[in-house]
């Protein structure tokens, strides 16, 4: 019952909640930001963060750095980290933390996929996947040739088995079958998770049922504004929408017949948690938008951290940490590319 | 009367002179000018897809989903000569922006420029020092197809294809930068 976990989640998770608490603290501060913005070169920035979580990481790396270096690495601690906690995760608990790296894993799919299309070398490919979401299968991904032979050959054993029922053909796979094949087994994963976190129950239903409606919205959103000018049509656009969130389903009628960013807006302004997003953008302009959907994101996130006893908290401390490996990427390139005046255009400070 | 013969024709070569020195300062200004415009346009291309990888993930924006497949390049340039008048010849660029892949002899943005009239354009349009970015060849003659709207409708359906590499619903961030590396291909066919 909800309001009771006190007495029971310490049995079982109250350890993992101790250690995912003591990652948190080790997030990047703003001092950290600070002294990383004002870094003349990527060997400035390994110097920095060798005083960091991230030091062990990144010390034994030789010169010349590149930002892919630094991106590589970093994400390795999250993968340690990640693999720490599901060793010692009972269930449901290992479950939900699977439930974390799908979403990697389908990225890593369609990567798979999309090279192979281009006569790309799979081992080229295989490095080029996020570790949170390797199979075993997944270097045979390459012999496909449409979607029902991915499903059948390869697919059918592995966690996103469920999510294919809906995009299952045998059309031959290209550009536009693949972004379909990416977005239904997005859309058919967070429903998925959502009803899993549902049927959890009591503090982790509550706030994860608001981390994951926020996320449908957003894709919502970015699937309207990437899909404007491109041969999607509005049915397509409509059937990849997810069906939860605070825009489903008028939101998403709306959606579906915009045309261009300002009649996106004029949809989403009538939504009071997004009117904040959206006013801190000017008309027809949709470069901060993801900026603004980060640093709203990062609210309801570290929100999430100040209820004890749920695994949202779990869900939360990995996103954070993908979201600093973000801002870490975008500084390195910055500084990169000596364009240190622009750095503050997509970093989201998280404390 | 020779001496004034003699100073008339000096003062004719000096006010030659005068003049290939101007032009060649002219020139060089000019060339400075382009040199920034591309390098500021360059730069920005470079951070604008910068930011799409940030956007979109670095698994969705890199090298590795780049096509290996045998495929027409959209743009090209051709270079010729042409009489310009006796013993002199000068080089026309033809600029094919955008061509179709399945009709390559459809060319939906094309240019020509004999040397002259680009020196020209260079000098009327930029004459001072502007960082932003430099203004796209415009279609002098859009004698290959119809309406410009349909040009127009075209050409962004092969930007599209082009990016279709990297799935076809991309952030607005990827088609920004891909606008400025086609800028800064124009850029420097002027160079």
């Amino acid at each position: 019952m909800y309001g009771f976990e006190a007495l029971t989640f310490n049995v079982h998770g109250g350890y993992l909640e101790a250690i995912v608490r003591g990652y948190r603290s080790g997030l990047l501060t703003a001092a950290d930001y600070n002294n990383l913005c004002q870094c003349e070169s990527l060997e400035d920035i390994k110097m920095h963060l060798s005083a960091t979580e991230y030091g062990p990481y990144l010390q034994n790396e030789p010169s010349p750095l590149h930002t892919t270096t630094i991106v590589e690495k970093c994400t390795l601690k999250l993968v340690d980290e990640y693999k720490q906690m599901l060793c010692q995760a009972t269930e449901p608990l290992s479950t939900f933390l699977e439930y974390i790296t799908y979403g990697h894993m389908i990225d890593n799919v369609v990567l798979i996929v999309t090279g192979t299309l281009h006569e790309r070398d799979v081992q080229e490919l295989l490095e080029k996947c996020h570790p949170l979401g390797m199979f075993d299968s997944i270097a045979t991904l390459a012999v496909a040739q449409n979607m029902r032979e991915l499903y059948r050959l390869v697919l059918v054993d592995t966690p996103l088995a469920p999510y294919f029922s809906e995009c299952i053909t045998s059309e031959d796979l290209d550009d536009m079958n693949i972004e379909i094949m990416r977005n239904t087994l997005y859309k058919a994963y967070l429903q998925d998770f959502y009803r899993f976190c549902q049927k959890l129950g009591g503090a982790t239903s509550e706030i994860m049922s608001d981390i994951l409606a926020f996320e449908a919205d957003r894709r919502a959103v970015n699937i309207t504004i990437n899909s404007i000018g491109t041969e999607l049509t509005r049915d397509d656009r409509r059937k990849l929408y997810s069906n939860f969130g605070l825009l489903y389903p008028y939101g998403h009628e709306e959606l579906a017949i915009s045309e261009d960013i300002d009649q996106v807006r004029g949809v989403m302004e009538k939504y009071p948690p997004y009117q904040s997003i959206f006013s801190k953008l000017s008309y027809g302009e949709s470069q901060m938008l993801d900026k603004a959907f980060y640093e709203e994101e990062v609210k309801r996130l570290c929100l999430a951290f100040e209820q004890q006893f749920h695994y949202g908290v779990f869900f939360a401390y990995m996103r954070l940490r993908e979201q600093e490996i973000r801002n870490l990427m975008w500084i390195s390139e910055c500084v990169a590319q000596n364009q240190k005046s622009r750095v503050h255009d997509s970093v989201v400070f998280i404390f | 009367m020779e001496s004034s013969k003699n100073g008339r024709e000096s003062n004719e070569e000096i006010s030659e002179k005068d003049e290939n020195i101007l032009s060649f300062l002219d020139s060089m200004d000019t060339y400075l000018t382009l040199m920034d415009s591309l390098s500021s346009t360059l730069r920005q291309g470079w951070l604008e897809l910068a930011s799409a990888r940030h956007s979109m993930g670095a698994s969705r924006i890199n090298s590795t989903l780049l096509d290996l497949k045998f495929h027409r390049a959209s743009t090209t340039l051709q270079v010729n000569e042409q009489s310009a008048g006796p013993d002199r010849e000068l080089p026309h660029f033809t600029l094919r922006k955008w061509a179709s892949s399945n009709n390559p002899e459809k060319n939906f943005e094309e240019a020509k420029f004999g040397e002259d009239e680009l020196l020209k354009i260079k000098s009327n349009s930029l004459r001072r020092r502007d960082t932003s970015q430099s203004s796209e060849i415009q279609a002098r003659s859009p004698e290959s197809v119809g309406t410009p709207v349909s040009v127009d409708d075209l050409a962004q359906r092969e930007r599209s294809k082009s990016l279709s590499m990297f799935g076809t619903l991309v952030s607005p961030k990827l088609r920004a930068s891909q606008v400025s590396f086609e800028t800064g291909t124009v850029a420097t066919l002027f160079i």
